[in-house]
């Protein structure tokens, strides 16, 4: 499992040696066409697979370039499976400290190493089925362009996590892998494993949204699995990680440019809904929407299961290997959590080890705090006075200790009714939505955007603006 | 400086979107082969990649811990004297400092000041 070189030319493109592992070779390419058909149905709609789209594609991972561009029809994007180069270490966190990475899967972590790549597997398809109608409402060839760049990437995700099932799991891997085909992004007989991949992302708020704080709860939790002392696991997810930062990136501009253009029309004396913009107001409830929805993802805040996976050495913290934490072990300490108890918020003492996801959560806020000050920064360049706020982390939860509990976005504890009035204010309305919705329309000339969002400000590979980033056929 | 004065530093040098677009990647690798060439296996300095500080703006960004410096619009002309000050050769290269906001600095401090 040491291999680095890049066969480029074989059915599946890889740098893990798959030519070599006749068998694994048989049954990824069996796979293959389950995983094509799966795109044919579920990936992006109409007849968007027909075109010529201008996209990156991995071909390695090492110094001196990762990844081309060329023009490529999303059928014929070639997914390889590439893995990160090996490095010499040996797990450096939990119980398990000082000994030898497993290249192999330890018998007694089988079932919560499978379930953890699982989860993470099962939502590269399901952000794919979640935005599939989107190319039919892009703002710009580049944004289309971008869209499909995050698509084709986020399949080539599940297939760095199918490898891994197919690899190490046998059969019962090759289940799940074949599960992860037939779930389906809000379907209620057969949904996504987690709730936010459930949601619909039916606009390119949405999208933005999803990719700028969805997205980002990804990023923390390959981030943490990129430490694993199951070591083909953590070189997969560094390797993800390279490609998710784009995906980011595009969210992160794509709120900061729909910000960007409204305050310019605030500027110039112009009503934002009079043109079809977004009033700043109205992305704050977006963001307010999909900040909490992605703080589920974490999972509870004081969880046995995060417990045993960093005592293990599965799952470390964000940048464990750097050395930034006191104690590799975390032992002896203790973590302040605000609970609900007896109708106000008390704090609880949980052991550090229980708080893992809690710990991962404060860097992912931190995190999301940097994004909407850089945005309210730009805003203040426009002379615009309005402020992005993140809500609270107890704000409109569905998963840990404030799931069963109404916040204000302050963090303030209020009765049902005080939310059933309010929250209307705070999350985006049925209004809200019909009137986003009715702001996208598709604008597919070269170098032109729709009147909601400012350009980019440079084009992706050093490409000129007005590039033809999507052909059409 | 006093060779018994120095202590272990965990450099990131940021490969966020602005940062690698302008070069920061490439940078990185420049400034690991200066680092390497007085402290081969980099026990001295931990040099990594981090993904985005958010100060985009002042890329390209580096940051210096438990120094708790922050150097911005980081060249090539600046890796000599960075990889001095690294090496407890000389001090820090003030003119790279104080570029970006006090709160893009104190994220990256909170991660890396953890009581845990």
């Amino acid at each position: 499992m040491q291999h680095t070189n890049v066969d480029l030319d074989a059915k599946i493109p890889n740098n893990v040696d798959l030519k070599s592992d006749k068998r694994l070779q048989r049954a990824l390419e069996h796979w293959l066409p389950q995983y094509l058909e799966w795109w044919k149905d579920m990936g992006p709609a109409d007849k968007f697979n027909e075109n010529d789209v201008y996209l990156r594609t991995a071909v390695g991972v090492g110094k001196g370039g990762w990844a081309h561009f060329d023009y490529v029809k999303m059928p014929d994007y070639r997914w390889g499976i590439f893995l990160a180069e090996p490095v010499d270490r040996t797990i450096h966190f939990g119980d398990n400290i000082g000994k030898p990475i497993w290249n192999e899967v330890p018998g007694e972590m089988r079932n919560r190493l499978r379930r953890l790549i699982v989860t993470q597997a099962d939502t590269e398809p399901a952000s794919v089925e979640q935005q599939r109608l989107l190319g039919r409402t892009a703002p710009s060839l580049a944004d289309m362009r971008s869209l499909f760049q995050v698509n084709v990437e986020e399949g080539r995700h599940l297939w760095a996590m199918v490898y891994l099932l197919h690899t190490f799991f046998g059969s019962d891997g090759r289940d799940e892998a074949e599960e992860l085909l037939q779930r389906r992004s809000g379907n209620a007989d057969k949904p996504r494993i987690l709730q936010a991949f459930n949601q619909p992302i039916e606009t390119w708020v949405d999208f933005f949204c999803f990719t700028t704080f969805t997205d980002r709860d990804g990023k923390y939790q390959l981030a943490s699995l990129a430490e694993s002392g199951f070591d083909p696991l953590a070189r997969s997810t560094q390797f993800m990680l390279t490609e998710e930062a784009y995906h980011m990136q595009t969210g992160e501009n794509g709120i900061g440019r729909i910000a960007h253009r409204t305050a310019e029309l605030l500027r110039e004396g112009t009503d934002p809904r009079s043109v079809g913009a977004i009033p700043l107001e109205l992305l704050q409830k977006y963001i307010n929407f999909w900040f909490s929805a992605s703080m589920d993802l974490f999972g509870g805040e004081d969880s046995t299961n995060a417990a045993e996976s960093f005592a293990s050495g599965l799952k470390g913290r964000y940048r464990e290997g750097d050395g930034i934490y006191k104690d590799p072990k975390a032992l002896g300490q203790d973590y302040t959590i605000d609970v609900v108890e007896g109708g106000r918020l008390v704090e609880k003492q949980v052991p550090l080890r229980r708080a893992m996801n809690a710990l991962l959560l404060d860097a992912y806020i931190a995190d999301c705090t940097r994004i909407v000050a850089r945005w309210n920064r730009d805003l203040a360049k426009l002379d615009c006075n309005f402020e992005f706020v993140l809500p609270s982390k107890r704000f409109n939860r569905n998963q840990g200790v404030y799931a069963q509990f109404r916040f204000t976005p302050e963090g303030e504890l209020i009765d049902e009714a005080t939310w059933q009035r309010d929250s209307g204010a705070w999350l985006p309305t049925k209004e809200d939505r019909d009137y986003v919705a009715s702001c996208m329309k598709p604008v597919y000339e070269p170098g032109k955007y729709a009147n909601w969002i400012a350009p980019h400000t440079q084009g992706v590979n050093d490409t000129p603006l007005d590039f033809q980033y999507v052909k059409f056929h | 400086m006093a060779e018994e004065e120095q202590q272990e530093r965990l450099v990131y040098v940021c490969d966020g979107g602005d940062c690698s677009e302008k070069g920061s990647v490439e940078l990185y690798e420049r400034l690991k082969e200066k680092l390497e060439a007085k402290d081969p296996d980099l026990e001295r300095v931990k040099l990594r990649k981090y993904p985005c500080f958010g100060g985009c703006d002042c890329g390209i960004n580096i940051t210096v811990w438990p120094d708790r410096i922050f150097y911005s619009k980081v060249t090539d002309a600046d890796l000599d004297e960075i990889a001095g000050h690294l090496e407890g050769e000389r001090e820090p290269v003030e003119r790279l400092r104080g570029h970006v906001e006090q709160d893009v600095e104190e994220i990256i401090w909170q991660l890396l000041d953890s009581p845990y």
